[in-house]
């Protein structure tokens, strides 16, 4: 039985080596290029169609995705301060969605299983937040260290504790979408080589699992999704308001 | 686990996919996502206007249906005076009508039996005259009439007891 660890495996398509750096065109990034693509695909021919008063099925679809993270981001962040942060939201959620689920068709890869990639847009985040924070309040963002009604005794064990809740964020952030991504995967890869393996009177009911577990993954897909996105959004938020 | 296991892909997987969120991103902020989000206010504008003047019209609306019920109530009360008014006005015609009939009617009741006196006195005069008349020229033929002595002294008598008689009744009265 192959290991159900092996399609997670990156191969190299297109080596691309520059500088020393290893930008090879590999299966995960071709994967998750083509959930761009569809993406991207479906927005642009919304809008070369034209944004009709009275919206079509896609039009529709767009619009409830984008009014869903809208109120997301004005519940989170606020109407004034968030209208902003709106595309940066929508496409990172846009982004995660289409990653996860592209991931789901057999053959292809989630590219947010690569704890590298998590990790480089939870980091990436956590480094706007403060950017945000220290561009808005400048050194008294530092006060976000400092929960609001703590004692003054009690500031030198605070800030140490705050710090760290602030570094996990990240952490956080990047294992989640990692694990979920991950082990949802690796559920599956198991179930359907049980089926694969098992003899024919056994093995359907592994692979009845697998088809349970895939739309199972689809909602996983959109909850990790809607998670990572609104997690940022509460950041933001954090960081836009100081408590 | 894979995932761990191949360092060597970790830069190409972090470049390419910031990389082509950033384009992602670049490409739906700049030409996908304002139209839409341009749209979705729109639309939330108009319904917000929409409902802003249906509650306006519904007031206006609440106001007239007011109004009219007010100057349906003033003209119900005014009719029902009017009405009032023309049955006062109506019988009040009538009882004139009325009195003025009787009045007449008396008039032509008193002018009909003031003519009937006078016709029947007219017709006794005539009578009488009439009376008189045949009373003379009977008399006279009667008196033509070669009367016998006895039958003249008796009738004489009997004019002059007839007198008498009536000038006794006459004085007893």
């Amino acid at each position: 039985m192959e290991s159900p660890l092996h399609h997670f495996e990156v191969h190299t398509i297109i080596p691309i080596h520059i500088a020393g750096l290893d930008l090879s065109i590999n299966n995960a990034v071709v994967a998750m290029w083509v959930g761009l693509a569809i993406v991207a695909g479906s927005f642009m021919l919304a809008v070369s169609r034209g944004i009709s008063p009275i919206p079509g099925k896609l039009q529709s679809i767009l619009e409830i995705s984008l009014e869903f993270i809208r109120s997301m981001v004005y519940e989170f962040i606020g109407e004034d301060e968030g209208k902003k942060y709106v595309p940066f939201i929508a496409s990172l959620f846009l982004f995660i969605l289409a990653c996860n689920l592209i991931g789901l068709i057999p053959g292809s890869y989630t590219i947010t299983s690569q704890l590298a990639v998590t990790g480089a847009f939870a980091v990436g985040i956590f480094i706007l937040t403060l950017v945000i924070g220290f561009g808005k309040h400048g050194m008294h963002f530092l006060g976000i260290l400092v929960p609001p009604g703590v004692p003054k005794i009690m500031i030198p064990l605070m800030v140490p504790i705050e710090i760290i809740s602030m570094l996990a964020r990240p952490i956080s952030l990047a294992v989640r979408l990692f694990a979920n991504m991950t082990a949802g995967h690796t559920v599956l890869a198991v179930l359907f080589g049980l089926a694969m393996t098992g003899p024919l009177w056994l093995g359907w009911l592994p692979f009845g699992f697998t088809i349970v577990i895939n739309g199972l993954e689809i909602a996983i897909a959109f909850i990790q999704a809607y998670i990572f996105t609104t997690l940022t959004c509460v950041y933001i938020g954090d960081v836009i308001k100081l408590h | 686990m894979p995932q761990f296991e191949q360092v060597s892909v970790f830069g190409s997987l972090i470049f390419w996919s910031v990389l082509s969120f950033g384009l992602l991103f670049f490409i739906l902020k700049k030409f996908a996502f304002p139209p839409i989000l341009e749209a979705l206010e729109m639309r939330e504008k108009k319904i917000r206007t929409d409902i802003e003047d249906s509650e306006k019209l519904r007031n206006e609306a609440q106001e007239i249906k007011r109004e009219l019920e007010e100057t349906l109530k003033a003209a119900h009360g005014k009719a029902e005076t009017i009405v009032q008014l023309a049955h006062d006005e109506s019988k009040k015609a009538q009882e004139k009508s009325l009195q003025e009939t009787e009045a007449k009617v008396r008039q032509i009741q008193k002018d009909a039996e003031q003519e009937v006196l006078n016709s029947r006195n007219k017709l006794l005069q005539e009578v009488r005259s009439y009376a008189a008349a045949l009373t003379i020229a009977s008399t006279e033929k009667f008196l033509k009439k070669a009367l016998g002595d006895e039958d003249k002294k008796k009738l004489v008598e009997e004019s002059i007891e007839q007198v008498v008689q009536e000038l006794e009744k006459r004085q007893r009265n």
